[in-house]
């Protein structure tokens, strides 16, 4: 059989893509597409493990028995989530020690929220509601990704964040009914988390070199401006109907467009959150890098464990 | 929704019993929770977030019988007692340590809850008979994962098993408080309650102590005729509310947000 | 040094009768290990009877790219029942 040119390779790569048919581990793929992939897969895993983190820190605070136990299992299932995305990025070839090895020493970025610090009860409550919001937005549309696998773990994501949002929403409204403390609280959680989760879909797509060929292989369906716009017009009349303020003076409603217009947040401020000088990024690696070295013990003896285990017949 | 006691049980004592199994649940299931987000890999933090869940999850069902017996409601037994009003045994209070010392712990403390769980569901009292029936079967499967580890991480390599040994030696006496005799004891065992604290401490030596020598640990132990002899000091007190200063830091923690607005809903 | 462990694939039955259905992999020291894993990462919500684990690089698969694997080059309609005539069909326009 004669070897086919890169070209008609990729001919048929594209050509599958636009049937909507999902390019699967083994296929071939152009490296760029890998790259991209592997880029935003990991990316993605990070961002659940580290953001195990800043909810992480109320569980020991956590109010009562049903706050505490849904806590635990909402950054149980961060962990989850993030070993889902390893094990998608896996099937690119990258190792889970690789992946982790590179959001350890700083070379790998993962989302900006979590780098902004937990100061009170109530920012558990915002997370859930509103950074999760985002996420599902997001996340909903990677679950139509071109790439099988990562697709079918955002299947799974998705059901469980619909969770996350509902107990953060469930933790924000219980303050809003609260004394004027709780829900100052919550005002204040609100007024600090608004812009840092609009920046999370990422800069205008003319700024973002990835969207382009991202959006051309089906990778994301949707730009930055879209996803974030969609999460606007959801969640503003949610803020309000609960009596809190978005805290931008400019957001209203534009009955031209039925979407809600809002002051763009300060793109300096999300690239260098991103690129490490966030107010936590270096508190937030320093943990992660302290759970894997005191861990090592640990998973070198059992995987030692195996392999003097005599193996059954 | 109140449960009536049968007149040959002191119903004190045994609000005082079932108590003293809540409070050992639920500070050993906030300990475990430490480990959400901080597990040596990400199989194990989701395993631990479990556990952590399942051992709070019990409290609040023996909490429920507290309450029906008369008492207050879990989230005030949880959030609004007093650090010297906890009857938990001490053991569970000390702080997580390292992953050998939270899995030597769990793993003294699963074979416990185990043959006391086993003794309940032969209880004259029938809700502790059912609640034990009930919780069984999750304990049954924290033992098998804890059991695992142990098994594995004893002789594993030179450092796990230096890791596991120095664990052990540490919690050991520690654990024995699991068992201290509790006031009115005697009354409980007359009237069919359970077994009493000493019948469960040989079941457990029984089952832990074969185990961990397979596992190549070595305990304080020594087996004469069917009976261990226990070589060291128990650390005794929780029951009496003789507390660690881990435990009263550690109430003091999960109080926090609660006391802000302790009349409110959060 | 690689210290994630091996994967294992796994497979998870929602109820009797049911196949047993690919949920995902988890990292693990042994196949005991895997199974309580496994259960932690895949049947923490959704109902289980029974969990399968296999070692990933024991799975033998196909190759994408080897598409000529699955050709079908020349009519195979007459494996399909629905390329024959019916019994049901016969007796309904009867009446």
């Amino acid at each position: 059989m004669q070897e086919k040119t890169h070209e008609q390779k990729l001919a048929e790569f594209e050509a599958r893509i636009a049937r909507g048919e999902k390019i699967e581990p083994g296929d071939w793929m152009p490296d760029e597409y890998k790259k991209n992939l592997i880029r935003i897969i990991s990316q993605h895993a990070h961002s659940e493990i580290v953001g195990q983190l800043p909810e992480g820190k109320w569980i020991p605070y956590a109010p009562g028995f049903r706050r505490k136990l849904t806590l635990i299992a909402k950054v149980q299932d961060e962990a989850g989530h993030g070993q889902l995305l390893y094990r998608a990025a896996e099937t690119l070839g990258k190792s889970r020690e690789e992946m982790m090895e590179e959001l350890l020493t700083g070379k790998a970025k993962y989302a900006n929220v979590f780098n902004y610090p937990t100061p009170t009860w109530a920012d558990v409550g915002v997370i859930g509601w509103l950074v999760d919001t985002s996420a599902v937005i997001n996340q909903t549309m990677l679950a139509q990704t071109s790439y099988g696998p990562y697709a079918r773990a955002m299947k799974r994501i998705c059901y469980e964040e619909s969770f996350h949002i509902k107990q953060g929403y469930d933790a924000v409204a219980t303050l809003a009914r609260g004394i004027p403390a709780q829900r100052a609280m919550a005002q204040d959680a609100i007024n600090r988390w608004w812009y840092p989760t609009l920046m999370m879909s990422g800069p205008p797509d003319k700024i973002s070199v990835h969207t382009d060929q991202a959006m051309r292989w089906k990778i994301k369906t949707k730009t930055n401006e879209q996803v974030r716009q969609e999460f606007v017009d959801l969640i503003v009349p949610q803020i309000r109907a609960l009596g809190f303020d978005v805290p931008d003076t400019n957001c209203y409603l534009d009955e031209a467009t039925g979407h809600y217009h809002y002051t763009q947040p300060d793109w300096e401020e999300l690239r260098r959150v991103v690129n490490g000088d966030g107010p936590c990024n270096a508190e937030r690696l320093a943990v992660r890098r302290k759970v894997h070295e005191e861990g090592t013990w640990v998973r070198e003896a059992l995987a030692a464990k195996q392999s003097k285990t005599p193996k059954a017949a | 929704m109140s449960i009536e006691v049968p007149s040959n049980i002191s119903s004190k004592a045994l609000s005082r019993f079932v108590l003293s199994l809540a409070d050992d649940e639920f500070i050993l299931g906030h300990r475990d929770s430490e480990w959400t987000g901080y597990g040596p890999i990400l199989e194990e933090d989701i395993a631990f977030s479990n556990i952590a869940q399942d051992e709070i999850g019990h409290s609040l069902v023996w909490l429920t019988l507290c309450e029906q017996l008369g008492g207050r409601s879990p989230d005030a037994m949880a959030f609004e007692r007093s650090w010297k009003e906890f009857t938990c045994c001490r053991f569970v209070s000390y702080p997580k340590g390292d992953f050998a010392y939270t899995v030597v712990r769990q793993y003294l403390f699963d074979a416990a809850e185990q043959v006391r769980l086993q003794s309940l569901a032969q209880s004259s009292f029938k809700p502790l008979k059912e609640i034990a029936e009930k919780l069984i079967r999750e304990e049954s499967y924290h033992l098998l994962h804890s059991q695992s580890l142990v098994e594995r991480l004893g002789d594993a390599t030179e450092e796990s098993h230096r890791r596991m040994q120095a664990a052990l030696d540490e919690a050991f006496s520690q654990s024995l408080g699991m068992f201290e005799t509790l006031q009115d004891e005697e009354g409980l065992i007359q009237a069919g309650v359970f077994p009493g604290n000493d019948v469960l401490r040989n079941q457990w030596l029984h089952s832990i102590v074969p185990m961990l020598k397979a596992a190549t640990l070595t305990l304080p132990v020594k087996s004469e005729h069917d009976i261990y002899r226990i070589l060291c000091s128990s650390d005794d007190g929780g029951r009496r509310g003789a507390q660690t200063e881990h435990l009263q830091q550690l109430v003091s923690d999960l109080r926090q947000v609660y006391d802000l607005a302790p009349q409110s809903k959060w | 040094m690689d210290t994630q462990w091996e994967t294992y694939e796994v497979f998870h039955q929602t109820k009797r009768g049911d196949a047993h259905v690919h949920v995902g992999s988890v990292h693990a020291p042994d196949p005991q290990m895997a199974l309580q894993l496994a259960k932690d990462q895949f049947a923490r919500r959704l109902k289980c009877v029974s969990l399968w684990v296999v070692r990933t690089k024991d799975v033998t698969a196909t190759d994408y790219q080897d598409d000529g694997f699955f050709a079908q080059s020349t009519d195979k309609s007459y494996r399909d029942p629905k390329a024959f005539e019916s019994p049901e069909k016969a007796v309904d326009d009867e009446h």
